[in-house]
């Protein structure tokens, strides 16, 4: 079962992003050969993930105990390797801390050498994938044999893994039997999963028997007994750890938690994170070697039992002193943020992945454990946050991927030839500063912007994908629009309409309806003057930039906030900034005050006016009749996906099926547009194969009549544009043109 | 809904089947016979929990080896353990690996037949992790969770019945005082 030469588009042959070109080709392959397959199989993760945590009564508190348990686990964690080896030894076992993965291959194949092990049985291990263990046991001619069935698919295939508990998740069951049927020279036709299933369980119970040494990884690892927690469904590890004489098992570093009682909250976590189950079919929860279960022989004297732990550093001390990275260490590697991850579900980890590990945690991983080049892929992390609230350990697993895209940015300015941020990263970073000055002349701009030499030009400057449409420049900004405070001296509500990039230059006229619905409830509306964010410049990795903007819109706003106004944003991805990235930029202790305010008085407009009716017990369908017209009722709403993690789109949704409106509500993670990252030249066949869930939903919910599409966003916009080429109304635009004035009481 | 038809219920949901019965020797072992399929080789492992004699009659049914070599176990296609725990939320068994041929007795076969006392499940699978529960049997133990038969969806489609057993049958054992209860009855 050798594996073939790998040819220039085999995921082999793309595994390493450390070249830019690697990643896109890869992108491609993905996209022609594993795309289906891994959407399939990716959203059955991630609907179970749903059903499987809602049942959890207790899942944020048990996601609270699991990361305090991690963060004090990493901070202890030379401490507990101590207690850990004095443990296995206490059990009989042996113990060895592996510095690199040279160190590690060596020592498991002394091991099986000493032993006299020539057959080898493995479960599913990544950190193996990661030292490259096979390699090294084969170069010392033992024969191994991978039985998770996936990795069983990947070793015949000579693929490395593209996902991190679901291996061979891009494989349909198609490509399984022809592979199987080319490498196996088998004739049997194979063509049902069961077919496949007992081919591959009757090959590797042979091995099973044979064998002279198992070889697994761990999930946890509890110090003070040396307890392994073994997470699987197929029982091949409860074989690898039972039917050889000799059982190693090999680990991060990470794995360790202090204690047994520790485990608990894990266990309970993590198969309702990954597969979306309660419990995988076997969950082992041992301290080896089993010395009370014989080893099974042919013959009457069973030889004792081996059992050896490596524990594996190999980067992991470096990431634990890095004050970012060291989130990556709390990592359970439940594959939430992967299934949740709208490009991961289209591309799969051969593309948004390294040579071992992949999705949004895989960045941090392959950065600490090869290199900080390998970390390209986490371009792919387009920072819409849906793994966020997914994330059973609360890592802010797109806070990573920004600091490593920002890192990579600094290393590659400074490689030779190379002057500072590229043009591309540049001109969205600062898209502010253009749409300022591309406003003034918003007629001009609009009208050369959609000449084709202009879009080659853009195309060939800042890779902008000459077949997307180009936001057009409002001829009035919202500020300018804005009429001067007539403020209503005794209103009791005050707010400050913030004129975010995307709504003053672009769609004023989503600010003007806010402004004017929120006025007709009775609230007093000013609109303040433009300021970037710095929602732009953070996306593309230029965190000093980004900073310095957060800095100067948060005084800005302060004013405003003073004086005793809330914040409307439209823009959710702004809303986003404040509420969730602020906190790494507004980083100073005298700035934690201001940072709290804005999280805690920024508002979406839909959530601001649903607080706003129910505060007054006011009927919403009174207030904006909806019901009445069954032709402009009907609603497809697509919620933004930073709308949705800041609990912003929930409102949304209640607050038009409280007006009465038929609303079809989207079911996707993302519409794939992501900012700036679906203009890229590089990414737009991406972008629009994310898109094609969310416009197949729209297309179903229109089988009986057509729509009206609504959405917050404004890259959600250009994307339902893109697709539909109709107009997309924000929900403000929609409301108010319905106020009944009559239906307003003022307080 | 108590432990016993939470579990039930989840167990099912794993594709498990789940049947009551009397806390007898006999009523095990016919519940048992029910189960084999013609010519069946059967391994029993007895219980370190329950008493002992609950699994004598079981030894004496048909196709049952006392034999624990490798070429014995790994032929047998049905085995009959103990669990010593269950979890209500979930309908999962605890099952020791490192006493004896339980390990095997469960791994091995085709179809594994587990024995629980309902008075030993509890309410979720972080019970077992707790001093305070089941005496803290469940801290000192080596031994497996076991949520439905082998499973994987690795080859397209979920299939069950992978390297473990194909199938799995639970004998629910009501507690001690019991033993003239009505005869077999499968949970609604």
């Amino acid at each position: 079962m050798t594996g073939h030469a790998p040819g220039p588009d085999s995921p082999r042959a793309v595994a390493s992003k450390r070249d830019r070109r690697n990643l896109l080709a890869a992108i491609r392959m993905a996209l022609r050969v594993e795309s289906a397959a891994v959407r399939h199989n990716t959203q059955t993760f991630n609907r179970g993930r749903y059903a499987a945590v809602a049942a959890l009564p207790d899942y944020d508190a048990l996601k609270d105990r699991a990361r305090g348990i991690k963060e004090l686990s990493i901070k202890r964690l030379p401490e507990l390797v101590t207690t850990l080896e004095a443990s296995v030894k206490h059990n009989g076992g042996c113990f060895f801390l592996a510095p690199d993965a040279t160190a590690a291959c060596r020592y498991i194949s002394d091991v099986c050498r000493a032993a006299g092990a020539r057959r080898v049985v493995k479960g599913k291990s990544m950190t193996s994938e990661e030292v490259g263990l096979n390699r090294a046991l084969e170069a010392h001619g033992m024969e191994v044999a991978e039985t998770d069935l996936a990795e069983f698919i990947l070793q015949a295939a000579d693929e490395q893994p593209s996902h991190i508990i679901a291996p061979a998740v891009h494989y349909s069951r198609e490509r399984i039997t022809a592979l199987f049927q080319r490498v196996f020279r088998c004739a049997e036709p194979l063509d049902t999963g069961e077919a496949l299933t007992v081919f591959a369980r009757e090959r590797l119970r042979e091995k099973f028997l044979a064998a002279g040494a198992g070889i697994s990884g761990a999930n946890f690892i509890a110090a003070d007994t040396a307890t392994l927690v073994l997470v699987e469904s197929e029982a091949n590890i409860r074989m690898t750890s039972l039917m050889p004489p000799l059982y190693i098992v090999i680990a991060g570093v990470e794995k360790l938690v202090p204690t047994r009682a520790d485990l608990a909250p894990f266990i309970e976590l993590l198969a309702a994170s990954g597969t979306g189950q309660p419990m995988t079919s076997y969950t082992s929860v041992i301290s080896p070697p089993l010395n009370h279960a014989p080893v099974l022989t042919a013959g009457p004297a069973p030889p004792p039992r081996q059992f050896h732990l490596v524990m594996v550093d190999n980067g992991r001390l470096k990431m634990r002193d890095d004050p970012v990275m060291r989130e990556a260490l709390y990592c359970v590697r439940c594959s939430a943020c992967l299934n949740s991850c709208a490009n991961f579900q289209t591309v799969g980890g051969h593309a948004f992945g390294g040579e071992t590990y992949s999705g949004g945690i895989g960045g941090a991983w392959e950065a600490g454990t090869r290199g900080l080049e390998s970390a390209r892929f986490a371009e792919l992390c387009t920072g819409c946050s849906r793994c966020v609230p997914q994330c059973p350990v609360r890592i802010d697993i797109p806070w990573l991927n920004t600091v490593l895209r920002s890192r990579l940015a600094q290393q590659d300015a400074r490689a030779p030839g190379v002057l500072g941020a590229s043009p591309q990263k540049q001109f969205f970073g600062r898209y502010d500063a253009a749409a300022k000055w591309a406003s003034r002349l918003a007629a001009a701009v609009n009208a050369v912007s959609a000449l084709s030499i202009t879009r080659v030009a853009l195309e060939m400057l800042f890779s902008v994908d000459r077949r997307r449409l180009l936001p057009r420049f409002a001829a009035h900004t919202l500020r300018e629009s804005a009429p001067r405070k007539p403020r209503a001296a005794a209103a009791a509500k005050r707010v400050v309409l913030f004129a975010d990039v995307f709504t003053n230059y672009h769609s004023p006229e989503r600010g003007l309806a806010t402004r004017r619905l929120l006025s007709a409830m009775g609230v007093d509306v000013v609109v303040s003057d433009p300021s970037p964010d710095g929602r732009a410049s953070f996306s593309q990795g230029l965190l000093d930039t980004a900073a310095v903007q957060a800095r100067a819109t948060a005084a800005l706003l302060k004013d405003y906030l003073d004086e005793g106004r809330d914040i409307i944003v439209v823009e959710p991805s702004v809303l986003a900034m404040f509420r969730m990235e602020y906190r790494h930029l507004l980083d100073r202790p005298e700035e934690s005050g201001l940072l709290a305010e804005l999280r805690a008085r920024s508002f979406d407009p839909c959530e601001h006016l649903w607080r706003l009716l129910q505060e007054r017990g006011l009927d919403p369908a009174g207030v904006f009749p909806a019901a009445g017209d069954p032709r402009v009722n009907r609603l497809f709403l697509h919620a933004h996906c930073q709308q949705r993690t800041i609990g912003a789109a929930a409102p949304t949704e209640a607050l038009l099926r409280a007006c009465g409106f038929d609303v079809v509500s989207s079911q996707v993670e993302c519409c794939g547009m992501a900012g700036s990252f679906g203009y890229k030249k590089e990414f737009y066949e991406l972008s629009m194969a994310v898109a094609e869930d969310l416009f197949a939903q729209v297309r179903r919910a229109e089988r009986d009549g057509p729509r009206t599409l609504v959405a917050s966003g404004t890259s959600c916009v250009e994307q339902l544009q893109a697709g539909f080429a109709r107009k997309v109304f924000h929900p403000m635009e929609l409301l108010a043109g319905m106020v009944q004035a009559g239906a307003i009481t003022e307080e | 809904m108590s432990f016993v038809e939470q579990f039930a219920a989840a167990a099912r949901n794993s594709a498990a089947t789940v049947e009551r019965v009397p806390r007898t020797a006999e009523a095990i072992a016919s519940a048992v016979e029910r189960l084999l399929p013609p010519g069946a080789r059967v391994v029993v492992s007895d219980p370190r929990n329950l008493p002992v004699e609950l699994f004598a009659a079981c030894a004496r049914l048909p196709g049952v080896f006392a034999e624990r070599s490798r070429s014995a176990l790994a032929a047998a296609d049905v085995g009959v353990t103990e669990a010593f725990a269950g979890v209500a939320r979930t309908g999962s068994l605890c099952v020791e690996v490192d006493a004896g041929c339980t390990g095997y007795a469960s791994l091995l076969v085709r179809l594994h037949v587990a024995v629980l006392a309902e008075q030993n499940i509890v309410e979720r699978p972080g019970d077992l992790f707790r001093a305070d529960r089941l005496g803290g049997e469940g801290l000192r133990r080596n031994f497996v969770f076991i949520t439905g038969p082998s499973a994987t969806a690795d080859m397209g489609p979920l299939v069950r019945g992978v390297h473990g057993p194909h199938q799995l049958h639970i004998l629910l054992v009501r507690g001690a005082g019991t033993a003239s209860s009505p005869p077999a009855q499968v949970l609604a």
